[in-house]
C-alpha cells in the first residue's frame, strides 16, 4: 500500500512537472511571444519599456525559467503574474476557491442527475423515461460549453448548473450501460427468476458488481467538469481559474500560465489516481 | 431505438446532401453583402434574415456547415493516424517504448482536453487570414485530440501481440512491416474506425467552442463555431429567436452522431 502510494506521489510530481514544462516551451514557441501590448501604452517611460522587454527575456530561456521556477516552487514561491501585476498565489487564493465550489456543484448535480434517470430508467423501463433521459443526455453531449453558458447568461440562469448539465450525459450513459450489463449477469436473472423485487435487486445484485467501476468515472467527470467550466467562466466572467487561465493565455504570462496548468494538472491527475485506487480496493473487497 | 437511428442516419444524409448543394441552395455567398438591409428579418429571399453586416444568415449557416462537417473528418482523420502510430508503436514494441508513449499519453489526459485546447488557441496568434486560421483551428483539434485514441489503439495492439496468430506468423518468419501491414493492421482497423468517428462529433464541438469563444475560423469565412458568436448579443435573441438556428442544427447534427455511435463510445 505504501509502495503504491510512493509511486502514486512520484507520477503525480512527474506529471505536474512535465505539463507545466510543456506549456512554458509552448509558450515560448508561440508567435508575438517576444511582444508585450505594454510596450503600445505612450504613458510608459524609455526605463519602464525597457525593464518590460528585459523581463519577457528572461523568461526567453525556458531552461532558465523553469529551473529558477521549479528551485522557488520548492520554498513556496509561486512567482508574480507580468500581466496582473500581482503574485500568483494570492491569485490563486482567490479564484481557487470560485472554481472549485463551481466544480463541486456541477459534479454534484452531475452525478445526482446521471445517477438518478440511469438507476430510474432500469427501474421502471418504461419509453418514455428512456427517451427523455436519453434525449436529456444527447443535447447536452452534443451542446458547446461556451454556447450553454451563452444561453445560461440569457435565461439568467446559474452557470454551474450549465456546467453540471454538460457532466451529466457521461454519469448517465457510462452508468445506464453498467447498469444494463450487470443486469444481464447469470446472478441476477436468478435472482430475479426467484422473485426478488427490482430494487432489491438492484440493490443487492446490480449496485456491488456496478459500483467500483462507477467510482473509475468519478476523474474522469473532474476532468470534463474543469474542461467545461474554463469557457463558462469566460463567457459569464466568473472569476475563476478558468478565466485566469484565459487571461494569462492571451496576455502570454509565462508565470501565470505554468502555475495554472500546474494546478489543473495536480487536480485532475489527484482525482484520477485516488478514483482508480477506490476502484481497485473496492473490487478487491468485492472478490 | 431501431427508429431512432433511422431518423439520425436520415438527419446525417439530409445534413451532407445540403452541405453539398449549398452552391444551388444559398440564395447568395457566404461574403456577399445586402448593404442595405442589415439585421433583416427573415422573408422568401433570406430565410433566416440577414447579420449586422447584411450577410445572407441562410448562406452563411449552409457554408458554415460545409467548414465544419468538412474539416472537423480530416482532423478526424489526422489524430486516428496520430494514435495509430503512437498506440501501435507502444503495443507492438512493448517495455520502454510502451512505457515512454504511454507517459506521453498520460501527459495529454492530464490535462482536461478543452482546457488545453482553448489555451493552446489562445496563445496562437488569432490576426491571420480565414485560411489560415481555418488550418490552425483543425490542425491544433487533430494535434490534441490524440491521446485517448492511442491509449484504445494501444491496448487493442497489445493484445494482438499475444495473439496466437500473431505468434504463429512470427513463428513462420514474419517480422516487422510485414507483420504490421499483413496481421496488425488489418485487425486494428475496427478499432482505428472506431476512433474515426468517434472524434468527429468531438471536434465539431471543439471547433464550435473555440468559435463561440473567438478563437475558431476568422471573417469573413464560416463555421458552425464562428456563427455562434451571434448568440452573444444576448439582448436580440428574444426578439430573433432565428438566430438560434446555429445551435439547434449543431446540437441535431451531434445528436444524429451521438445516436450512431453511442455503443462506441461507451465502449471506449
Amino acid at each position: 500500500m505504501l509502495r503504491f502510494w510512493g509511486w502514486a506521489v512520484l507520477r503525480v510530481a512527474a506529471v505536474m512537472l512535465m505539463a507545466s514544462f510543456a506549456s512554458a516551451m509552448l509558450m515560448r514557441i508561440a508567435p508575438g511571444f517576444s511582444s508585450d501590448d505594454q510596450e503600445l501604452n505612450s504613458g510608459l517611460s524609455s526605463q519602464s519599456i525597457q525593464a518590460i522587454r528585459q523581463a519577457r527575456l528572461m523568461d526567453a530561456d525556458i531552461p532558465h525559467f523553469y529551473a529558477s521556477y521549479v528551485a522557488s516552487l520548492i520554498h513556496g514561491d509561486l512567482g508574480a503574474s507580468r500581466s496582473l501585476n500581482q503574485p500568483v498565489k494570492d491569485l490563486l487564493r482567490e479564484r481557487l476557491p470560485v472554481t472549485l465550489f463551481n466544480l463541486a456543484f456541477a459534479l454534484a448535480v452531475g452525478w445526482l442527475l446521471g445517477l438518478a434517470l440511469a438507476i430510474a430508467a432500469q427501474i421502471w423501463d418504461t419509453r418514455a423515461l428512456s427517451f427523455f433521459a436519453n434525449g436529456l443526455s444527447g443535447t447536452f453531449i452534443s451542446t458547446p460549453a461556451a454556447a450553454l453558458a451563452l444561453v445560461f447568461l440569457l435565461l439568467r440562469w446559474p452557470p454551474a448548473f450549465a456546467a453540471a448539465l454538460l457532466v451529466y450525459p457521461k454519469v448517465y450513459r457510462y452508468t445506464q450501460n453498467l447498469l444494463q450489463q450487470s443486469s444481464e449477469m447469470p446472478h441476477v436473472l436468478t435472482a430475479r427468476a426467484k422473485g426478488a423485487g427490482p430494487w432489491r435487486v438492484l440493490a443487492w445484485h446490480i449496485a456491488p458488481i456496478a459500483f467500483p467501476q462507477l467510482i473509475a468515472l468519478v476523474g474522469v467527470s473532474i476532468s470534463i467538469g474543469i474542461g467545461v467550466l474554463l469557457p463558462i467562466e469566460v463567457v459569464s466572467d466568473i472569476a475563476g481559474i478558468g478565466q485566469l487561465a484565459w487571461h494569462a493565455a492571451q496576455a502570454r504570462d509565462l508565470p501565470l500560465l505554468v502555475n495554472l496548468t500546474m494546478v489543473v494538472t495536480f487536480v485532475t491527475v489527484c482525482a484520477t489516481l485516488i478514483s482508480d485506487a477506490a476502484q481497485r480496493g473496492l473490487s478487491r473487497s468485492a472478490a | 431505438m431501431k427508429s431512432v437511428r433511422l431518423v439520425a442516419i436520415a438527419v446525417l444524409v439530409l445534413t451532407a446532401l445540403t452541405v453539398l448543394g449549398a452552391r444551388y441552395l444559398a440564395p447568395a455567398g457566404y461574403e456577399q453583402q445586402f448593404r442595405e438591409m442589415p439585421q433583416a428579418a427573415p422573408s422568401a429571399h433570406h430565410l433566416l434574415g440577414t447579420d449586422d453586416l447584411g450577410r445572407d444568415r441562410w448562406a452563411r449557416l449552409l457554408y458554415g456547415m460545409r467548414v465544419s462537417l468538412t474539416l472537423a473528418p480530416l482532423a478526424a482523420l489526422f489524430t486516428t493516424v496520430l494514435a495509430g502510430l503512437v498506440g501501435g508503436i507502444a503495443g507492438y514494441f512493448g517495455g520502454w517504448t510502451e512505457r515512454c508513449c504511454k507517459l506521453l499519453i498520460d501527459l495529454f489526459l492530464s490535462v482536461p482536453w478543452l482546457f488545453l485546447l482553448i489555451t493552446v488557441r489562445a496563445v496562437l496568434p488569432l490576426n491571420v487570414s480565414p485560411e489560415a486560421s481555418v488550418t490552425v483551428t483543425f490542425a491544433l483539434l487533430g494535434l490534441l485530440g490524440w491521446a485517448a485514441s492511442a491509449r484504445v489503439i494501444c491496448a487493442g495492439a497489445k493484445n494482438l501481440m499475444k495473439s496466437e496468430f500473431i505468434w504463429m506468423a512470427r513463428a513462420s518468419g514474419f517480422s516487422g512491416f510485414k507483420l504490421i501491414r499483413l496481421h496488425l493492421l488489418p485487425n486494428l482497423r475496427g478499432a482505428l474506425l472506431a476512433q474515426f468517428w468517434i472524434s468527429i462529433p468531438v471536434f465539431i464541438i471543439a471547433e464550435a467552442n473555440l468559435g463561440a469563444l473567438g478563437l475558431g475560423v476568422s471573417e469573413p469565412l464560416p463555421s458552425l463555431g464562428s456563427l455562434l458568436r451571434e448568440l452573444q448579443d444576448a439582448v436580440m435573441l428574444r426578439p430573433e429567436p432565428w438566430r438560434l438556428l446555429p445551435l439547434a442544427v449543431l446540437i441535431v447534427v451531434i445528436s444524429s452522431f451521438q445516436v450512431l455511435l453511442n455503443k462506441e463510445e461507451v465502449r471506449s
